[in-house]
């Protein structure tokens, strides 16, 4: 069978994460709806032998291939892509970190906005994610619904009356959908009140984390919000759990960003932002980790007025750019991480158009 | 109130009767660590966490209509996944897993989510089919039962517990 390269991931098109449209979008700055779905007669992935493992994969990838889907797709089999480009498509959000470190048949269906990405022989034989800018959870629900009807006519899904659709963790089981949206909240982290957004999330059973870095530290004031529950709740349940607790928290922001803006605090606030601008315009050496802080006090910035001369895109343009994949795809050439620290100052001074 | 006879320290919560044919001929007062030491009582074991006891409670009804212990769970049919690997991983192997693993996962799924069946979409379904442990009369025994677990009401619970095992026999038969 013919294996179609999904072409070269555009490093530019900011994927429609950082799109930078959208209701809320300075907070909320990406909404995501995630379907686990799995393929009746088969093991789940993990218990799959090489060889079924790539009759399914041949056999999902034929029928996405088949006309009459409403997403136009095209399929990018992880098999022609190299490491590099692997962690491309992570940094884009298009596949997960697992799937890009599998070894066995595996591949991601995108569309051309990168609104699409079905992620074959993750956990799950297929992961149907849905983006949007924004806080947009009905309207990624309902495309979401739409393709996966389509799935569910053209593939056989494993579900029962019971348990609703099965996965390979309980903690899937039933809708299988996992909601989630991309936070930017710098406002609460600085006021020390991020605390309280997670316990007040857990409360509701909504789980927030840091959307970059390794365990509980978010870098960058990066969080994602997303439910827990996937059983005995409906999808519109779901749905309207996420968006009102996420509208709160989008408020919440908002008003403690008043008051970092207010009295003895602005001075604070202001000499955080400048710094920030400081090290941007002039450091030599940026680790993808302090580059993640910076940016983060620069788009506070600018949103709160505080600075001027940047856009959103060109910010949110960085924030890709700054992360070791697209940074190495940009530069055309593998860098070790010393390297990869110093293009990465002179990559962001170029790209915020701040050349001193 | 009465000091232990075998200690004389501790104040006396179990009376041991002496019986003779029947008959209760004696008895001694002893407090509960004296008897423990004659082989009496039962040490006392620290309380459960509510929701293990719940587990317990659940995992005993589900045990079958007997309603008795467990049933000898085997591996997968589908996927060879056993029970302990079933329990240590925490995932499934296969679609047949929720069936084959159905006592371990109406507990577990319980603790995730609350809840131990789906509502919302499914595949070609015509006409919104309640399933059946949505049945309001089980679903709100089960309520209560958990609220009586989580109150520490454990004679409650108990009578709920037998309660919801003989609606579910009731159901089963009628099915
Ligand atoms: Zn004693
Ligand atoms: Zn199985």
């Amino acid at each position: 069978m013919s294996k179609r390269r999904g072409g070269q991931p555009p490093e530019f098109r900011p994927g429609a994460w950082l799109a930078g449209t959208g209701p809320e979008h300075d907070i909320a700055i990406c909404t995501r709806a995630r379907l686990a779905r799995n393929l009746q007669g088969y093991r789940f992935t993990p218990r799959l032998t090489e060889g079924e493992s790539r009759e399914l994969y041949d056999f999902v990838s034929s029928r996405l291939r088949q006309p009459g889907l409403p997403e136009q797709l095209g399929i990018v089999d992880l098999e022609t892509v190299d490491e590099l480009e692997r962690s491309v498509l992570v940094e884009r959000h298009l596949i997960s970190r697992e799937l890009a470190a599998s070894k066995r048949p595996a591949g991601v269906a995108v569309d051309a906005g990168e609104n699409v990405a079905i992620m074959i022989h993750e956990e799950d034989h297929l992961r149907v994610q849905v983006f949007a800018s924004g806080l947009q959870t009905e309207a990624v629900w309902r495309r979401a619904e739409r393709l996966d009807d389509a799935l569910l006519q053209r593939l056989p899904m494993a579900w029962s009356e019971e348990f609703g659709f099965l996965t390979a963790c309980p903690t899937n089981t039933g809708t299988g959908l996992r909601l989630s949206v991309m936070m930017h909240l710098p406002g609460l982290v600085w006021a020390e009140e991020i605390d309280k957004v997670t316990t007040t999330a857990q409360k509701i059973h909504l789980a927030v984390r840091g959307l970059y870095g390794e365990g509980s530290r978010a870098l960058g004031d990066f969080y994602q919000v997303s439910n827990q529950i996937t059983l005995g709740r409906d999808e519109a349940q779901i749905q309207a759990d996420v968006f009102l607790a996420v509208t709160r928290f989008v408020q919440w922001e908002r008003e403690v960003r008043e008051a970092l803006l207010r009295g003895t605090a602005r001075t604070r606030t202001l000499d955080r932002v400048h710094r920030a601008l400081g090290t941007l315009e002039r450091a030599q050496i940026l680790t993808s980790e302090e580059a993640l802080g910076c940016l983060s006090a620069l788009r506070f910035g600018v949103q709160t007025e505080l600075l001027d001369g940047f856009d959103l895109p060109s910010i949110n343009r960085a924030l890709l750019l700054s992360q070791p994949g697209h940074l190495q795809r940009h530069s055309r050439e593998r860098l070790e991480p010393d390297a990869r620290d110093q293009r990465r100052a002179q990559l962001l001074r170029e790209t915020l158009g701040c050349e001193p | 109130m009465e000091y232990c006879t075998a200690c004389q320290k501790a104040i006396a919560t179990i009376v041991v009767m002496d019986l003779t044919d029947g008959a209760v001929t004696g008895s001694q007062h002893v407090c509960q660590a004296c008897a423990e030491q004659m082989g009496i009582a039962q040490p006392k074991l620290p309380p459960k966490f509510s929701a293990e006891l719940l587990e317990d409670l659940l995992g005993g009804l589900k045990g079958g209509r007997s309603g008795g212990t467990r049933p000898r769970v085997e591996a997968c049919p589908g996927c060879g996944m056993t029970p302990v690997e079933f329990r240590t991983k925490g995932r499934f192997g296969c679609p047949r897993c929720y069936e084959t693993f159905r006592t371990d996962l109406l507990p577990l799924l319980h603790r995730i989510h609350e809840a131990q069946a789906h509502r919302g979409r499914l595949p070609a379904r015509a006409a919104p089919v309640e399933p059946a442990a949505e049945d309001p009369s089980l679903l709100d025994l089960r309520r209560r039962l958990e609220d009586a677990v989580r109150g520490e009401r454990y004679e409650e619970a108990a009578r709920l517990r037998d309660d919801l095992r003989r609606a579910e026999r009731g159901e089963e038969s009628s099915r």
